[in-house]
């Protein structure tokens, strides 16, 4: 089964800085946006998004998670 | 007619009416609830189990809802939770057995589940003050259950020949006695109708098969095609709003709260 990972990001107030709290796999982005609002439930969100990791594009780094995801370094 | 209705004032027939209705709603809720729990453990991956966990809370804490709008027509709803036997359950009969594999589960996220919600959404819009007030809640919950069940049934369409033969023997055993639940036009459904509470059964199952349409013809699946079983029969159980039978021992156990009750300390 071919999934897509997602990293997801949330805010519990708003004007709080969007903190990456974590990332899951699915099989499209609806399907994100539900394993990320079930998975990621121990807060009562303000704002929750998420985001395909190979569209995160690394700006110093060449080996980490979001450079692997883009064919960078492992 | 007035906008609302007064649960005091309705006749025997009106009151069986909506208690019917109500418990067929609530009961279908906590079938489901004990449907999606049966794959917390055994979906295609964590996140997917995640969420069958997660719709496993909302379907209950809608039964919970639901049952309580009893209390309405002065029924208490604890022994209604958790004493009634099997064959009082008024749930919709797709639901009394547990699903043999995730495509038939699939298959009941958008085809039961859809039905629920399109019951709801119409529940939600008549005469019936309590179903206007918490009702929109439950259907701003169910996009989640939408979304997925929809993502999953458009990839096992597209998947191997068995996950596709899976998807349309789940379907074409579902979608069948749903169209009949829904469409159900027996005394206690026109009462509803009079009242004001729900539309008729041919406006509901309209509305079902708009929402499914799209969906299902992914899976090969005309909605608008003459289904054998797809009218109440001869089995229709007028008392329960739902065909003859009644859920397995083991999940009318879970759905009263058996084990759970016998621990309990008085």
């Amino acid at each position: 089964m071919i999934e897509i990972t997602y990293d997801v990001f949330a805010r519990k107030n708003r004007g709080d800085q969007l903190s990456h709290i974590g990332y899951v796999d699915a099989l499209d982005d609806e399907t994100a946006k539900v394993h990320a609002w079930t998975t990621y439930s121990e807060e009562n969100w303000f704002e929750m998004c998420v985001v395909q990791r190979s569209r995160i594009i690394p700006v110093n780094r060449d080996d980490g998670p979001f450079a692997r995801a883009q064919g960078g370094a492992a | 007619m007035s906008d609302t209705i007064n649960a005091e004032e309705l006749t025997d027939a009106g009151r069986e009416a909506l208690q019917r209705l109500i418990l067929s709603l609530a009961d279908s809720k906590r079938l489901m609830g004990i449907r999606y729990s049966d794959w917390v453990l055994g979906s295609p991956s964590i996140e997917t189990g995640v969420a069958t966990s997660s719709m496993t809370q909302d379907e209950w804490g809608h039964a919970r809802l639901l049952y309580a709008m009893l209390k309405h027509l002065n029924i208490d709803p604890v022994p209604v939770e958790h004493d009634r036997s099997a064959e009082a359950y008024a749930n919709l009969s797709v639901l009394d057995e547990p699903f043999d594999d995730w495509a038939a589960l699939v298959a009941a996220m958008v085809i039961v589940d859809g039905a629920l919600s399109a019951a709801l959404r119409e529940f939600s819009a008549g005469t019936f003050e309590p179903a206007r007030l918490r009702v929109p809640k439950m259907l701003a919950e169910e996009k989640f259950h939408v979304s997925l069940g929809v993502a999953w049934y458009r990839r096992l369409a597209a998947a191997s020949d068995e996950a596709q033969s899976l998807l349309r023997a789940a379907t074409d055993r579902q979608l069948p006695a749903t169209l009949a639940w829904l469409g159900a036009d027996d005394a206690a459904s026109r009462e509803l109708v009079e009242l004001g509470v729900m539309p008729p059964g041919a406006t509901l199952t309209t509305a079902f098969k708009d929402s499914v349409r799209d969906i299902l013809a992914d899976g090969g699946v005309d909605v608008d095609a003459d289904f054998d079983g797809a009218m109440p029969s001869s089995d229709w159980d007028s008392a329960r709003g739902r065909a003859s039978g009644q859920p397995d021992a083991d999940s009318v156990d879970r759905a009263r709260g058996s084990k759970n009750r016998a621990l309990l300390v008085e």
